[in-house]
């Protein structure tokens, strides 16, 4: 080695023989490339490593970028939705739900009970997938790949049940300016019931799989530490806040739809480690269980989209029979509602935090401007700190607790 | 919302804020001048009524055709107290720099570095002031109205990078 | 019996005259408040004038501002505080009187103007899947505003005829038309050729032409704009696009010397049709049918590709010929210029700088199309938009301007034997036989023709819509058109031709837009153009955002903006002046 790089390298103690001396290294840079199976979604990191220690990291995102802001002020507002489904592609529903909250607040719409209703039920099961995805990544990523398997297959039972209402498993489009886009079909409450059941024994399987398993809790315990403070201070919100002994969730602190009425728990942890991150999933999931529960025996017939012309589209039969129906039809599609001008923030707890849309309308058919305010961002901005003096293994289960969701983060 | 840490705010900063007001939905918005934003938003954080601990979400409009250009949003919240409020910075396009916030909230750094990128505001006082979606060599600020939908990027000659650790193997040392 | 005269008593005191009205604030103008704001507007206004003046919109379908006062849509019904018993009155016939309050925004306001929509369109048909006027039809625009409910109809409608040929560019749909009578007031009071009428009554009036006489009017086209609804339309345009993917670029008709302001919808390169752009002092709203239909060349039998002899070629090498051939005639003195008054001044002033410069001649033909028909109301006999443009470019330039038969003569009799035209319209078909004699032809054509199939080489135009430019109409009047869209194929404007030739001559061209050319060219003709500013039209790549958009109602509404969107004096948005919803503070 030349001696540039002898001055890089730790100084060497001064040993009994040169046996004993400790082994010369030097620290180097990985990049842990974009492409990567352990980085959820496309992230760069280069982490300079002492060892198997991380001594520094540095993100790089960017690589799933695809103009979310720049292509929803050139579509209608209607239009807005297929792209709000793949911001977290892993639980669309609640990005829909966000958005067309923030829409009717600047519309001051109210919207129908069973439209309520009905997004609250599907946000809870898409809040389900979501965490069942996260856990069953992480059990992978440490070596329990059954544990990928059980959750797998409850997550396609609920996927299943979200197919036959919204049309897709993933992009579900399915709230609208006003209510949402179809009802349930027949029997699909009891059907949303049995998935539950088997959700639920699939959950207790893969709780007695990882929750007292030695293996993962010596990987997570006392792993991707955030403190309270530093927590608040990042933004942290979701259950990666509430995994540091927070107890915020959107839910309660400021109700929207019907969660008012709703009887539910939220869990608090104390360590602000991957453990409890982990733990804080597994609990949302019972509740959301129950969350759904109730909502299926509280909800009424009804319609499931506002009476307004101006920003529902009229049923078929008017817009074929009527010349009023038509023509709001028409403009509608072909214009875009029209938004009173003004802007508007309106928030969602969405599975991994709190999911915020910040629209300004022109009074356009189009939005002049979405902000999305995405809750993994202001995980992935303190994975660093994180991750600094840990080991590399631990990046692992980190990366896996934050839940950082690349479509999100990445808009 | 919360109308009192707006009052508070208010009182406050007589001059700093230009407006005050509760926009569709009952949320508070105050319109703050550029200059006194930091003053504005260390003292939001660290006053005992309003406690906005939180690191704020923070975006950027392009009111393109009237004057200022670009309207930086905060919007902020407390966990203790548990309001919201909004401010919005009017900033010019011919003085396109504001103080940063991140000395007070690092949950900042990011959605500075995103209004820069994305706006072209810059940051003073920001510890890491680059792009954050796009690549460096990146011509122009993509959300600006003004940024043409047809258009390609120039081509960049690939940079030249230093010295990249090459681990043990047939191109390794 | 003494006549009884009675005493010259004094005359009992007149009563007092009542108080007159109080003297006017503004003297010479009328304050009054409209929506609670105040509005000063000259005497004689009407309300929906006056109310436009400070920005508060009033709807309305049969009212025009260059047509009488019908008041027969009651759409535009407002409440003023002079109506007698609290009536709501036409705001499109009330003029507006010093001190009155009138609101448009009141419950009863707006419950009328919900009413009114309501009846008109009791027996609309439900055809805007098929309608042309989707996109820009005020049923529609004002539906969505100011009702927005649904239909209470349990009745069939009134079925009427659905595609009447009321003359061969118009076609009526009976069961659209809401009665507005905008047409036949437009017959017979600007064009003061009653052609149309209403005939029946009740719900089955229609509009109609005198029993077997067509809608002949030589400015029929102009009641298609004039339709709010999609009860007459154009033969030419109809179900051809659909307006709201249609762009608009303001441009000028190249039919006649009046250049007539229009908007050039297009899409894409493809010209779709022509609009009535307003200017009072030329055309006020209106076109002639004629004219409406002289885009089709714009798209049709254009000449995209070089060519040399009869074979293609890339134009770079038909420009180096083109320039060999020239340079060579005119080194001998045997060149001529024919320039076609159909070029727009940028174009003239580069062929004529080149001309002067590098081809040293002195004297420019002028060729052009044939005189058409005259009427006094819009169309001139001169068939090309730019004779007075030509005529300027040559005195700015100093060279002598010949008509084309003298060419045909000159290269008949040998003094001529290379001829550059700029433009290959010609006033008589003989002269491209006789011009197509000369040894060289090199030809800058936009569309095939006769003499563009002589040519020894041809050089590919553009036409208006391709470029930025000037034409000088009859009246000595400069007006600008913008661009469309960038030239098609291969060709470029006549400047750029212009331009490439003068490259291959050794000459250094200067202008990379036709701006530049202006301002470098422009001078020597500035002063006999009485004030006229290139930037009388935002040029297109000044335009902020996306290429807007075609559909612009009849009364005037922007392209550009399918919102009407408060603009300033150089376009840019109010945005103070947009509705929001704020609530102040206490």
């Amino acid at each position: 080695m030349s001696k540039a790089t002898e001055t890089a390298m730790h100084p060497v103690p001064a040993a009994a023989s040169p046996l004993d001396a400790p082994f010369p290294t030097k620290r180097m840079l990985v990049n842990l490339g974009p492409s990567h199976p352990a980085m959820h979604g496309t992230v760069r990191a280069v982490v300079e490593l002492d060892g198997e220690a991380v001594h520094s990291m540095k993100l790089d995102i960017g690589f799933l970028h695809r103009g979310f802001e720049k292509s929803c002020e050139n579509v209608t507002w209607t239009q807005v939705f297929p792209y709000t489904d793949r911001l977290n592609y892993v639980s669309s529903i609640m990005n829909n739900v966000g958005y067309a909250l923030a829409v009717e607040k600047l519309a001051g719409l109210q919207i129908p009970e069973r439209a309520q209703y009905l997004r609250v039920i599907t946000s809870e099961l898409h809040r389900m997938c979501d965490h069942l995805t996260l856990i069953s990544a992480m059990g992978l990523e440490l070596g329990a790949m059954t544990v990928l398997i059980y959750g797998m297959e409850a997550r396609d039972l609920i996927w299943d049940r979200l197919t036959e209402l919204c049309g897709a498993r993933l992009t579900s489009n399915y709230a609208r300016v006003g209510g949402v886009s179809r009802d349930v079909p027949p029997g699909w409450n009891e059907k949303v019931l049995r998935t539950l059941d088997r959700a639920e024994e699939l959950r207790v399987e893969i709780d007695k799989l990882l929750t007292r398993n030695r293996i993962v809790i010596d990987r997570t315990r006392g792993t991707g530490v955030m403190s309270r403070e530093d927590a608040i201070d990042y933004g942290f919100t979701g259950p990666c806040l509430r995994a540091s002994g927070v107890s915020y969730d959107v839910r309660k602190a400021s109700p929207y739809l019907v969660y008012d009425r709703l009887d539910f728990d939220i869990p608090v942890g104390t360590h602000g480690d991957n453990f409890d991150r982990y733990l804080m999933r597994m609990e949302e999931m019972k509740q959301s269980d129950r969350i759904v529960r109730q909502c299926l025996e509280q909800m009424q017939p009804g319609p499931i989209a506002a009476d307004d012309s101006r920003y529902v589209l009229p049923p078929k039969p008017e817009v074929y029979g009527s010349i009023e129906g038509a023509m709001a039809h028409f403009k509608i599609i072909m214009e875009g509602i029209k938004v009173p001008a003004g802007e508007a923030y309106a928030y969602v707890e969405a599975a991994n935090g709190e999911l915020g849309f910040y629209a300004v309308s022109d009074g356009s058919g189009r939005p002049y401007k979405l902000g999305v305010r995405a809750p993994g961002w202001n995980m992935l901005m303190a994975l660093p700190q994180m991750m600094e003096g840990r080991l590399l293994a631990d990046l692992i289960p980190t990366f896996d607790t934050i839940n950082m969701i690349g479509g999100e983060v990445e808009q | 919302m919360s109308q009192a840490a707006l009052q508070r705010l208010k009182e406050r900063f007589p001059d700093a804020v230009t407006e005050a007001y509760t926009g569709p939905g009952g949320d508070d918005v105050a319109l703050v001048k550029k200059e006194s934003i930091e003053e504005v938003c260390r003292f939001l954080k660290s006053d005992a009524e309003t406690a906005f601990d939180m690191a704020p979400y923070i975006t950027a409009v392009d009111y393109m055709g009237s004057e200022p250009r670009f309207e930086l949003v905060y919007q902020m919240y407390s966990t203790t107290k548990n309001h919201r409020l909004r401010l919005r910075v009017g900033v010019p396009e011919s003085d396109p720099v504001v103080r940063s916030v991140t000395p007070l909230w690092k949950g900042a750094n990011w959605y500075e570095r995103y209004c820069w990128d994305l706006y072209g505001i810059r940051f003073e006082g920001h510890p890491d002031m680059r792009r954050l979606y796009m690549y460096e060599e990146f011509v122009g600020h993509p959300l600006r109205k003004d940024y043409s939908l047809r258009g390609r990027q120039p081509l960049i000659p690939e940079r030249q990078v230093d010295e990249p650790f090459r681990g043990p193997g047939p191109s390794g040392s | 019996m003494a006549e009884e005269t009675k005493p010259a008593a004094a005359a009992p005191p007149k009563p007092a005259p009542p108080p007159g009205p109080p003297p006017p604030r503004n003297p010479g103008r009328v304050t009054f408040t409209i929506d609670g704001r105040e509005a000063v507007v000259k005497p004689g206004t009407n309300l929906i004038e006056a109310a436009a003046s400070v920005g508060v919109s009033i709807p309305y379908y049969c009212y025009q501002k260059r047509l009488s006062i019908a008041a027969n849509c009651r759409m535009c019904l407002v409440e003023m505080s002079n109506a007698p018993g609290g009536k709501l009155m036409p705001a499109c016939q009330m003029t507006a009187a010093e001190g009155v309050a009138v609101r448009t925004d009141s419950p009863k306001v707006k419950e009328q103007q919900r009413a009114t929509l309501e009846f008109l369109l009791v027996n609309h048909p439900v055809d805007c899947p098929i309608c042309d006027q989707s996109g820009e039809c005020k049923l529609q625009d004002y539906y969505m505003q100011y009702n927005a409910t649904s239909s209470r109809l349990d009745v069939p409608k009134v079925k009427l005829q659905k595609r009447v040929k009321l003359g061969a560019l118009v076609v009526l749909d009976q069961e659209r038309c809401i009665l507005c009578t905008r047409c036949v007031r437009f017959m017979s009071e600007i064009r003061k050729n009653p052609q149309l009428g209403v005939d029946n009554r009740g719900s089955h009036s229609v509009i109609a032409t005198a029993p077997g006489l067509p809608l002949d009017d030589r400015y029929s086209g102009n009641v298609v704009d004039l339709c709010p609804v999609g009860a007459l339309t154009s033969t030419d345009f109809r179900f051809r696009g659909r307006v709201w993917f249609l762009s608009s670029a303001r441009s000028l008709c190249t039919g006649c010397a009046r250049g007539c302001n229009v908007f050039l919808d297009y899409m894409r390169d493809g010209v779709y049709r022509y609009r009535p752009r307003e200017n009072d002092l030329v055309n006020q709203e209106w076109m002639c049918d004629e004219g409406r239909l002289s885009y089709k060349p714009f798209n049709d039998g254009r000449v995209l590709a070089a060519r040399i002899g009869k074979s293609i070629a890339p134009r770079a090498q038909a420009v180096a010929e083109a320039a060999r051939l020239l340079r060579a005639q005119a080194g001998q003195g045997t060149l001529a210029l024919l320039a076609s008054p159909v070029a727009s001044l940028e174009d003239l002033l580069a062929a004529a700088l080149l001309a002067r410069d590098g081809l040293k001649l002195s004297e420019i033909y002028v060729g052009g199309r044939p005189d058409g028909w005259q009427d006094d109301f819009l169309r001139r006999a001169d068939q090309n938009p730019n004779r007075a443009g030509l005529e300027l470019v040559a005195k700015a330039f100093g060279l002598a301007v010949k008509p084309a038969a003298d060419l045909a003569a000159a290269v008949a009799s040998g003094k001529v034997k290379g001829v550059w035209a700029v433009g290959s319209e010609l006033p008589a078909p003989s002269l491209a036989a006789a011009l197509g004699k000369a040894e060289v032809l090199v030809v800058q054509a936009t569309n095939e023709g006769d003499l563009a199939a002589a040519a020894t080489v041809l050089l590919p135009a553009s036409p208006a819509p391709e470029s930025d430019g000037t034409f000088v109409n009859f009246e000595g009047r400069a007006q600008r058109f913008e661009l469309a869209y960038w030239p098609r194929g291969e060709s470029l404007p006549h400047w750029g031709l212009s331009a490439e030739i003068g490259r291959a001559l050794g000459l250094t061209s200067r202008w990379a837009s036709a701006r530049q050319l202006f301002e470098d060219l422009g001078r020597r003709v500035a002063d006999l153009l009485h004030g006229y500013e290139w930037n009388s039209l935002p040029s297109v790549d000044r335009r902020k955002g996306l290429i807007p958009l075609a559909a612009g109602t009849v009364d005037g509404r922007l392209p550009g903006q399918r919102e009407r969107m408060p603009l300033d004096q150089s376009g840019n948005v109010q945005w103070n002046r947009l509705p929001s919803s704020r609530e102040e503070t206490p």
